[in-house]
């Protein structure tokens, strides 16, 4: 009984293993990590934010974003971040996309996050991977295209960047 | 352990009013491989699979899409904010650089 129980949910784990094998290189896996790759890139900062926004000129929003990470993160390797944006959500005038960027981390450009007036609000969180101890920057770009944004400096006991 | 890949838990508020914005967090089991470097210390270039975009629906409408690149965490957890106009579903879609997809929904009730 108990060994049949083992084989079954072993031949199950096999079997979607296999499908996800098969749809990966059919569908989805090739442009999905192209895009990725698009997105970061293993760059200094300066050519991530030059790469990404061009030339154009970021305001500082320390007053507007509330970038929320613990001064100290003692494993690298799962950091969480939130970032919140006191700005309007109408349709008329939104934060259209936050972006997380690591200053040391070998890809600085951790994500980025779409996001539409039905959001309500301006908030999004996520965990991250910090290498070493960097600044981490929220940049906040609303609908009419204004760049703002904040850092914050995080101090890394144990990098999580497989150093 | 491979059969929890994919696993999917989201959390959202209870006791919601019309009107209310609340927050939704989300997490997916997904383990992430470590960066190898070879004797002279360069890194190993491997096909690394990782959660590279994650899209919420609420009521069958987009809210918010990451996307993220290899700096984000194993296991990751996002959250996020939306505007509860009506009792409905939430449904959260992970898509990891193999062609995986793992999807995972919660529904908003009024109190």
């Amino acid at each position: 009984m108990g060994m049949n129980m083992t084989r079954r949910s072993m031949l199950e784990a096999l079997g979607a293993l296999g499908v996800a094998a098969a749809t990966g290189t059919l569908a989805v896996g090739a442009p999905g990590r192209a895009e990725a790759q698009a997105l970061g890139a293993q760059e200094s900062v300066q050519d991530a934010l030059k790469r990404v926004f061009g030339g154009r000129p970021m305001k500082d929003g320390a007053g507007m974003i509330k970038l929320d990470i613990a001064p100290i993160a003692e494993n690298g390797a799962v950091v969480p971040v939130s970032v919140e944006v006191n700005a309007p959500m109408t349709p008329a005038s939104y934060v259209k996309s936050i972006w997380i960027v690591a200053d040391k981390n070998r890809i600085p450009i951790i994500t980025r996050a779409t996001l539409t007036p039905d959001a309500g609000q301006a908030f999004v969180a996520a965990n991250v991977r910090l290498g070493e101890t960097t600044d981490v920057r929220a940049i906040v770009e609303q609908s009419d295209g204004t760049l703002l944004v904040a850092k914050r400096e995080v101090k890394v006991t144990v990098g999580g960047c497989g150093g | 352990m491979a059969s929890d890949i994919g696993k999917i838990r989201i959390r959202v508020p209870q006791n919601v009013k019309a009107g209310d914005v609340v927050r939704v967090r989300c997490l997916v089991i997904h383990p992430m491989e470590r960066i190898e470097r070879d004797p002279q210390g360069k890194v190993i270039d491997k096909n690394y699979n990782y959660i590279t975009r994650v899209t919420a629906t609420y009521l069958g409408k987009p809210v918010v899409t990451f996307d993220l690149t290899q700096s984000v965490s194993e296991n990751p957890a996002f959250s996020f904010a939306l505007k509860a106009t009506a009792p409905g579903r939430v449904t959260v879609t992970f898509v990891d650089t193999h062609g995986g997809k793992y999807e995972g929904s919660a529904d908003i009730t009024f109190a």
